[in-house]
């Protein structure tokens, strides 16, 4: 069980593993693609913001992790004709220079890193959308080593995907999404189309209007705040002994482009709760050890922040 | 070109498919027949229609000598197995429309017990950029980038698909030039921006707060959004917007159409936005 922390820069690496990580992940973007595909992303996130400089800054990545694995971002939804054979070559070599795996949602790439023998060494990105086993079934058939489950499941819905043979990462703190990731056709290059969402439509009441924009307020870490430096952001840590049981193999702490103190801030908590896990302690005082650390006790009390709210019993609150 | 149709009623079939949209859009549709009614959800699996109806859109489709083609959704648990209940209900009765899946587990469950039943690729396997805030502006519209997809269409082509469909996304090229023998579908005029299921409609009629968003994900849904679109006015975008259930649409610009259906052997009109 591992909390995988997101990386930009080599200087991250030293007070991230200090902070608890145990696995990274980042993205790059392959010399000569700006020139070729323009502004079209490399993986998911924006290059300027998120993405690792270049290979030398990856190097120093790598050997700053020693041991501790390093995943690597390829994870558009999808890419114009040409990129693919591009990005392939291009994963070849971030696993030849050490990486220990890479990230991938497009069918596409995922199709010619299998041909080309690296299916073990692939992660099906959350984008991909696996939720169900036979969907899960279906790319350990291709040889994949782990799935990222999208953010949007139930507790009992992501039991209900885990089948043996793969492993499973699962979020666990930070940066919402409004729409289903890998069901949202629009690209933040534009700025983010959610944020807008909700906003003239017509024939939704008002207080419904209301509840969703606080609700994508939450997603946005209630406007970007922080609690004793900590984020007040989407986080599942009080899932985590139910997660573990399930036989979770990795935590996710989103963020690549946030700042090292928050990455720091973020990886720290979480290694925290999933200390107290491991020694036996459920949600509750998980809740209680976070709350004591973040603040803001309304936020966790009402479910507002929560990954997964159905770990604790609904209170029948009427619209 | 040869015509499907999505429509909310389907004892009224057209005459002519292209009825079934605005009279603007028809002197780009080329002329032709109408082989096949779609039906079902591709967005909520809480949308699907049981198996009676779909044994009436089945006979209603027989009787009119066209094909009767299911669509499904991206699949939870729970709505995977929804899926095979509806599947297994339908062999049992003998009807058999197309299916088409767009999640790799209703594809498995396709292949692997339901091997009588055509199936195809939805549009949500195609996830190319569909930016309504981009379609007028990005790339020069009269052509179509390259091809794009072709690993995929072998794949889905060796492994018995019948179909490949889609909306107009920006790029386009994800239809290929039809040699891997399957046949290629376009749909229109509405392509899909962005789907939830963290349902803005479902939290309307919500009773409880514990209904709305991610709070709401356990809880099942009555579809109350069935027949129902809303309208969305944006100020980062000129083009009509609606949301129906989880999913919000947009209207295809004309011009970026054409190109579209250059490639396509197949024309499915929707006659108005539907998850």
């Amino acid at each position: 069980m591992k909390i995988l922390a997101p990386l930009r820069h080599s200087d991250e690496v030293a007070p991230l593993l200090e902070a608890g990580a145990d696995e990274f992940f980042c993205g790059l973007t392959p010399p000569g693609w700006v020139s070729r595909f323009g502004l079209a992303w490399a993986n998911r996130r924006a290059p300027q913001s998120a993405g690792v400089p270049d290979l030398d800054d990856f190097e120093r990545i790598i050997t700053g992790a020693g041991k501790r694995p390093v995943y690597v971002a390829l994870n558009a939804p999808y890419y114009p004709p040409g990129a693919v054979e591009l990005l392939a070559d291009f994963g070849a070599t971030l696993l030849d220079k050490g990486a220990a795996g890479l990230i991938v949602a497009d069918m596409e790439l995922l199709l010619a890193l299998v041909e080309a023998g690296q299916g073990a060494r692939l992660h099906l990105s959350s984008l991909a959308t696996c939720i169900n086993a036979g969907s899960a079934r279906f790319y350990l058939d291709l040889g994949i080593r782990r799935i990222i489950l999208p953010r949007h499941l139930t507790l009992n819905e992501i039991e209900a995907v885990l089948i043996p043979g793969l492993e499973f990462e699962t979020f666990l703190l930070n940066d919402g999404c409004v729409f289903e990731e890998g069901l949202c056709a629009t690209t933040h290059a534009a700025g983010a189309f959610c944020t807008m969402d909700g906003e003239g439509t017509q024939g939704v009441s008002p207080e419904t209007l209301e509840r969703y924009a606080f609700w994508k307020w939450t997603l946005n870490h209630c406007g970007c705040r922080t609690g004793n430096d900590y984020p007040l952001g989407p986080c599942g840590l009080c899932a985590i002994p139910r997660l573990l049981r399930s036989g979770i193999a990795s935590f996710k702490v989103v963020g690549r482009e946030a700042s090292l103190s928050r990455k720091v801030a973020s990886v720290r908590i979480a290694a925290l709760s999933l200390r107290l896990a491991r020694g036996g302690s459920g949600p509750a005082e998980i809740r209680q050890a976070v709350i004591a650390l973040r603040g803001s006790p309304q936020m966790c009390e009402e479910r507002h922040l929560c990954y997964y709210p159905d770990l604790w019993e609904q209170k029948e609150s009427i619209c | 070109m040869e015509y499907g149709i999505h429509v909310h009623d389907i004892r009224l079939l057209p005459n002519d498919p292209r009825e079934v949209c605005r009279a603007s859009w028809r002197d780009i549709l080329p002329p032709g027949p109408l082989r096949a009614i779609y039906f079902g959800s591709e967005f909520c699996a809480d949308l699907l229609p049981d198996a009676t109806q779909v044994a009436r859109y089945c006979a209603h489709a027989g009787d009119a000598g066209i094909e009767a083609v299911l669509l499904t959704p991206v699949a939870t648990p729970g709505g995977l197995a929804r899926i095979a209940q509806l599947l297994a209900s339908l062999s049992v009765a003998g009807d058999v429309p197309a299916v088409v899946f767009n999640d790799w587990g209703v594809a498995t469950l396709l292949r692997d017990s339901f091997p009588r039943l055509k199936r195809r690729a939805g549009r949500l396997m195609n996830r190319g950029l569909r930016d309504p805030r981009l379609m007028e502006k990005v790339m020069d519209s009269k052509s179509i980038s390259g091809d794009r997809g072709g690993r995929m269409r072998s794949f889905l082509a060796q492994s018995g698909v019948s179909a490949v469909e889609t909306d107009a996304d920006l790029e386009g090229g994800f239809l290929g030039d039809g040699t891997d023998g399957m046949q290629r579908v376009l749909y229109l005029p509405y392509a899909f921006a962005a789907s939830s299921r963290n349902c803005l409609i479902k939290a309307d009629h919500a009773r409880t707060i514990d209904e709305c968003f991610t709070k709401g994900l356990g809880t099942s849904c009555s579809g109350l959004c069935r027949g129902a679109w809303h309208r969305i006015d944006r100020s980062d975008t000129d083009l009509p917007l609606w949301r129906a259930g989880n999913t919000v649409f947009f209207e295809v610009p004309r011009f970026r159409a054409e190109v579209h259906i250059e490639q396509a052997d197949r024309i499915v009109l929707h006659e108005r936005p539907t998850a």
